[in-house]
C-alpha cells in the first residue's frame, strides 16, 4: 500500500514537488490543490483522498461538501464523512487534541498551523489503514498545512506586488501630468506676464495724449479757460493720474513675477523721502482735511532703491489717507535700532478685521465694507508694497483694530549706513 | 539764434502735444513719423536736439542711431520719449549713451525744463 520508500525520502521529495508548484506563477488556487493532492494519492495505493478547508470545522466541512467546495482525488465516501460532522465529540477530539483521527477505514487529519485549525485532509482506504500510513500521513498533512499557507501568502504578495506595480504605473503617469501642466502653467504665466507689460505700454501712448493736453490747458499756456473748464480739466487730471496709477500697478506685478524688478540702492535720507511723498499726496489729504504728523528732523541715512521707497511710502500712505474719514490723524514713525530702520505708518480710520490681515497681502484682495465700496483699485497695491519691501530684505506686517485704526510697521535690517 | 528740434514721434496726437508745445515756447520745430524719414533728415539738416520715440514704423528708435553712428553722421542731444516703462529700456537708452529717457505719459513741465537743461 505504501510505497516503499523511506518516510524522509517521501516528505522532501513532496515539499520540493509542491514547491515547484508554489513557484510556478500560471498556477490557479484549485490547479493548485488539486496537484497537491494528487501528489499525495500519488503515495498511497488503493485510496481517495480529499481537503477541506474550514475553520469552523463541522458547519464548514458540510457546507464545503454540499456546495461542492471540496478538492478531492476520487471519490472519498460521503457519507463517512457526514458521519464524522455529525459526531461533535470526533471533531472536538480532531481540533484540541490529536494530529489525526481514524473512523472506520477513513483518517481524518488536520490542516493547522500553530493550533489554528484551517481544515482536514481525508484519506479513505479500500484496506485497513496502518500505524506507519497514519503517521506518514499525519505528517503529510502538517507539510501540506505549510505549504497551503505558503500558497496562500504567495498569491496574496503576488497581489500585492502586482496593485503596487500598478500604484506606481500610475504614480509615473500622474507625475508626468503634473509636469506637463506645471510646464503649460509656467509658460502660461510668461505669457500674461508678457500681456501684462504689453497692455501698460500700450495704455500709455493715448494716456500721454490725455494727460498731456489737458495739463497744457491746465497750465494756462495757451490762454485762460473760465472756473467751469478748469474744473473739468482737473477732473480729467485726477482720473488719468488713477488710470496711469493702476497702469503702473499692473507693469509693477508683472515686474515682480517675472523677477524683473530692479534693485538699485542709493544712500538716502528717509525724513526727505517722506517729506516728499507727502508733499505729493498734498491734494488729497487736505481735500478731507487729514492730519500727517512726523517727525522730519528724524536724522540717519540708509541704503535704499529710491524710487521703490518712495512708492512704498506711497502706496501705504495713499491707502491710509483713503481709509481715514476726515479731520482724521496719520502719523509716521521711524526708529533706529542699532543698523536697523523701523518705519510705522499709523492712521486712525476704519480699521481692518483680523481675520483678513493674512489675506491683505495677496493680490487682488478687495475687502468689502462701506468704504471701501468706491475706492476703485487694482487689488494690487499692497502686494507691490510688500514686494518691494522683500526687495530691501525687510518685512512688512500689520496690527489693527476695527474703527481704531491701522498701523503698518516695516522692518528694514542692516539698512542704516 | 532760435534752436532746431526734431519730432519723431509716430503718434500724431502725441505729436501735435510735442509739437504745439515746443513751438509755443519758441522753437523751431520738424516733424517725423517713422525712423527711415528721421534718418534722412538727421543725415541732410542739423538739429540742437531730437525728442525720439523708440517703436516707430519703418525703422525703431534704437535702430535709427546705431545706424547713424556707424555711418559717423554727429549726433545731436537726443531725449527718449517712450511708452517703454520697463528697467531693461532704460538700460538699453543708457548703452547707447542717452540718460534722458522720459517715459509716457510725460508730465509736460518735466518735460519743457528737460528740452531746455538740454539745450543748455
Amino acid at each position: 500500500m505504501f510505497y516503499n520508500k523511506s518516510m524522509g525520502e517521501i516528505l522532501v521529495n513532496s515539499l520540493n514537488l509542491i514547491d515547484d508548484i508554489i513557484n510556478d506563477t500560471k498556477v490557479s488556487q484549485l490547479d493548485f490543490y488539486r496537484s497537491v493532492l494528487s501528489l499525495i494519492s500519488s503515495l498511497y495505493k488503493n485510496t481517495s483522498l480529499g481537503i477541506f478547508f474550514c475553520e469552523n470545522l463541522n458547519v464548514i466541512l458540510k457546507a464545503a461538501i454540499n456546495s461542492g467546495k471540496i478538492v478531492k482525488n476520487y471519490d472519498i465516501d460521503s457519507k463517512i464523512v457526514y458521519d464524522f460532522i455529525e459526531n461533535p465529540d470526533k471533531i472536538r477530539e480532531l481540533k484540541t487534541k490529536k494530529d489525526e483521527f481514524l473512523y472506520s477505514n477513513t483518517l481524518f487529519a488536520k490542516l493547522s498551523i500553530k493550533q489554528s485549525v484551517f481544515g482536514v485532509m481525508v484519506l479513505s482506504a479500500d484496506d485497513m489503514i496502518t500505524p506507519e500510513i497514519k503517521a506518514s500521513f499525519s505528517a503529510l498533512s502538517q507539510i501540506v498545512s505549510y505549504k497551503i499557507k505558503d500558497y496562500e501568502l504567495n498569491e496574496v504578495f503576488k497581489i500585492q506586488l502586482k496593485a503596487i506595480q500598478e500604484a506606481m504605473i500610475e504614480k509615473q503617469e500622474a507625475l508626468e501630468i503634473i509636469k506637463k501642466q506645471h510646464k503649460k502653467l509656467q509658460e502660461l504665466d510668461k505669457t500674461k506676464n508678457l500681456f501684462l507689460a504689453n497692455i501698460s505700454h500700450e495704455l500709455r501712448t493715448p494716456l500721454n495724449a490725455i494727460i498731456g493736453f489737458s495739463q497744457a490747458l491746465d497750465s494756462k499756456i495757451f490762454g485762460d479757460l473760465n472756473s467751469k473748464q478748469a474744473e473739468y480739466i482737473k477732473d480729467i487730471q485726477i482720473s488719468s493720474l488713477h488710470l496711469l496709477g493702476m497702469i503702473n500697478e499692473i507693469l509693477d506685478i508683472s515686474k515682480l513675477e517675472a523677477h524683473a524688478m530692479k534693485f538699485s540702492p542709493v544712500e538716502l535720507n528717509p525724513s526727505q523721502t517722506i517729506q516728499e511723498v507727502v508733499n505729493i499726496l498734498e491734494p488729497l489729504y487736505k481735500n478731507k482735511d487729514i492730519e500727517i504728523v512726523f517727525d522730519s528732523k528724524f536724522e540717519c541715512k540708509i541704503l535704499a532703491d529710491y524710487q521703490k521707497f518712495q512708492q512704498i511710502l506711497y502706496n501705504l500712505l495713499s491707502n491710509a489717507i483713503k481709509f481715514t474719514p476726515e479731520k482724521g490723524k496719520i502719523e509716521i514713525a521711524q526708529l533706529q535700532k542699532d543698523k536697523n530702520y523701523i518705519l510705522k505708518i499709523k492712521d486712525n480710520g476704519i480699521g481692518i478685521d483680523k481675520k483678513f490681515h493674512n489675506k491683505i497681502f495677496k493680490k487682488f484682495v478687495h475687502l468689502n465694507n462701506v468704504y471701501t465700496k468706491n475706492q476703485n483699485s487694482t487689488g494690487l497695491g499692497l502686494t507691490i508694497t510688500k514686494e518691494l519691501v522683500k526687495l530691501h530684505k525687510g518685512k512688512i506686517y500689520l496690527e489693527s483694530e476695527i474703527n481704531k485704526g491701522t498701523t503698518f510697521t516695516m522692518e528694514f535690517k542692516n539698512i542704516i549706513l | 539764434m532760435t534752436k532746431k528740434i526734431l519730432i519723431v514721434e509716430d503718434n500724431e496726437l502725441n505729436m501735435k502735444l510735442f509739437f504745439d508745445i515746443l513751438t509755443y515756447q519758441n522753437f523751431e520745430v520738424e516733424k517725423s513719423f517713422d525712423g527711415l524719414d528721421a534718418y534722412n533728415k538727421l543725415k541732410e539738416n542739423k538739429y540742437d536736439l531730437v525728442i525720439l520715440d523708440i517703436q516707430l514704423p519703418k525703422l525703431d528708435g534704437f535702430s535709427l542711431i546705431e545706424k547713424l553712428k556707424y555711418e559717423n553722421i554727429i549726433l545731436p542731444s537726443i531725449i527718449v520719449v517712450s511708452a517703454c516703462a520697463m528697467d531693461s529700456d532704460k538700460q538699453k537708452a543708457k548703452d547707447y549713451g542717452i540718460f534722458d529717457y522720459l517715459t509716457k505719459p510725460i508730465d509736460i513741465n518735466n518735460f519743457i525744463k528737460t528740452v531746455k537743461e538740454k539745450l543748455g
